[in-house]
């Protein structure tokens, strides 16, 4: 019971913990460029702001499908931190980002258009590599249950490969240099969230926190019940991704593909055959 | 009480619209965000996106290509906003005023709070200017913020206000008079 309490209270507080996430991501960002950087509460002010703007939507369904977008991220956090199916949770993911391209098409503005086309192209870049993970996590593990897969052997002795081809993905899934053909700051202005404004944009802009959280966690799931181990890879992850993110140029949208297709999804089937024929 | 109004100024999104310049204040706000002058840290991003933004950053004079978009993009932008014209050129025309191409400065068809001089505007000024700004941003209300109408008529009375002559329709009204 006690231990249902604790969970419920990580879940709610699941979007501030993002939050200071990518405050500090911020921050981090700008130290490595030789500024000062914004306040680590940057985020929580840009929240607070947008709630004050005037209510402005293009239609009603796409207001709707933004706020669902934020929902089912939430839910899929959930379910990941109280130990449910990891299966469900890469689908649950995967809904959400369906949810942010549908609202993208519902406008008319052809940069929308834009932004939910790339977005739906990068989740067939990086789709696969986290199914393929989720098998072979299976294959070593005998479960899809997170629980248990949080109580056994870190999983980075027994698939260092999939972790390497999560590490290669996870610029796609968070939208970062050099491939963050789907958000594009600049060229296309963001991407399938152009539309939204005001409280609406807090939705997506929330989301974005609650998907660091979910990248995190799913990071941290690869120490097992070694928790530092867990810690020690997020960390490391978190100055990867930045450093990547600061040191390169936005590649096309072809090459992003082939770069999945040729180079990580390889990379995490040759880690599932090894577990299957062990 | 817990009052929104102060996070106002503490995360201002910049919407940088070039109405026809030449380059030279754009140079000078991309400085801005740059690792010197740094205005991040005080939380400001170049959106790019009206309907994201709170202050429009204009430079350059109004030309008659980019006078409807211009009224356009001012519409998009949910209030409260302000408007900074960065420049002579945004202010007043600056030395392209009086151009058979040029409708002089943007006060003749949107509101302007805060006009910045210099060709080209410092970052300092910039800055500055934008600080005002803010200034302004934390009194307004979210009333819908109207545009002043395109000018069909030319208007060439001179009280004062000299800027708000419309000299290529002027031009035309007087040789079709």
């Amino acid at each position: 019971m006690q231990s249902i309490i604790i969970l419920s209270i990580l879940v709610l507080l699941a979007p501030l913990v993002g939050g200071l996430v990518y405050g500090i991501e911020r921050k981090v960002k700008a130290r490595m460029q030789n500024r000062m950087g914004p306040n680590i509460l940057q985020p929580f002010y840009d929240f607070f702001k947008l709630a004050d703007k005037r209510l402005v939507m293009v239609h009603s369904t796409h207001a709707f499908l933004g706020v669902m977008h934020f929902i089912s991220i939430w839910v899929a956090v959930a379910v990941l931190i109280f130990g449910g199916d990891l299966i469900l949770v890469i689908f649950l993911h995967l809904l959400s980002t369906a949810l942010l391209i549908m609202g993208g098409f519902s406008t008319r503005s052809i940069f929308s258009h834009l932004g939910a086309n790339r977005t739906a192209i990068s989740i067939l870049a990086y789709e696969p590599v986290l199914i393929i993970m989720a098998v072979s996590i299976y294959a070593v593990n005998g479960s899809f249950q997170i629980s248990s897969i949080i109580g056994s052997e870190p999983l980075l002795y027994k698939m260092p490969l999939t972790f390497i081809a999560l590490l290669l993905i996870l610029p796609i899934k968070l939208k970062k240099s050099p491939f963050d053909v789907a958000e594009a700051h600049q060229e296309i202005a963001g991407g399938a969230e152009i539309e939204y404004s005001g409280i609406f944009f807090e939705a997506i802009y929330t989301a974005k926190w609650l998907d660091y959280i979910f990248v995190y966690a799913l990071v941290f799931l690869f120490g097992g019940s070694n928790y530092l181990l867990g810690a020690g890879l997020v960390v490391g992850t978190f100055i990867y991704l930045n450093a990547l993110d600061n040191s390169s140029a936005r590649v096309d949208y072809r090459q992003m593909l082939k770069f999945s297709y040729f180079v990580a999804l390889p990379v995490a089937f040759i880690n599932l055959l090894i577990t299957l024929f062990n | 009480m817990f009052e929104l109004k102060k996070f106002r100024k503490k995360s201002p999104w910049i919407l940088h619209f070039n109405a026809g310049g030449c380059n030279g204040c754009d140079i000078e706000i991309l400085a801005c965000l740059a690792p010197k002058y740094d205005i991040e840290r005080f939380g400001m991003i170049n959106t790019g996106n009206p309907k994201q933004s709170d202050i429009l950053l204009i430079t350059g004079p109004v030309t008659k290509r980019t006078r409807e978009r211009l009224v356009e993009v001012y519409n998009q932008m949910p209030e409260p906003k302000v408007v900074v014209c960065c420049g002579s050129c945004a202010s007043t025309g600056g030395i392209f005023r009086g151009m058979y191409n040029i409708e002089g400065g943007v006060d003749q068809f949107i509101p302007v709070d805060v006009y910045v001089a210099g060709c080209a505007c410092r970052p300092e000024q910039i800055i500055d200017g934008v600080v005002v700004a803010l200034g302004i941003l934390e009194e307004k209300t979210k009333e819908i913020e109207k545009t002043i109408k395109l000018a069909n008529k030319p208007v060439v009375e001179e009280d004062g206000q000299v800027n708000r002559r419309n000299m290529p329709a002027e031009l035309t009204y007087e040789t079709a008079v």
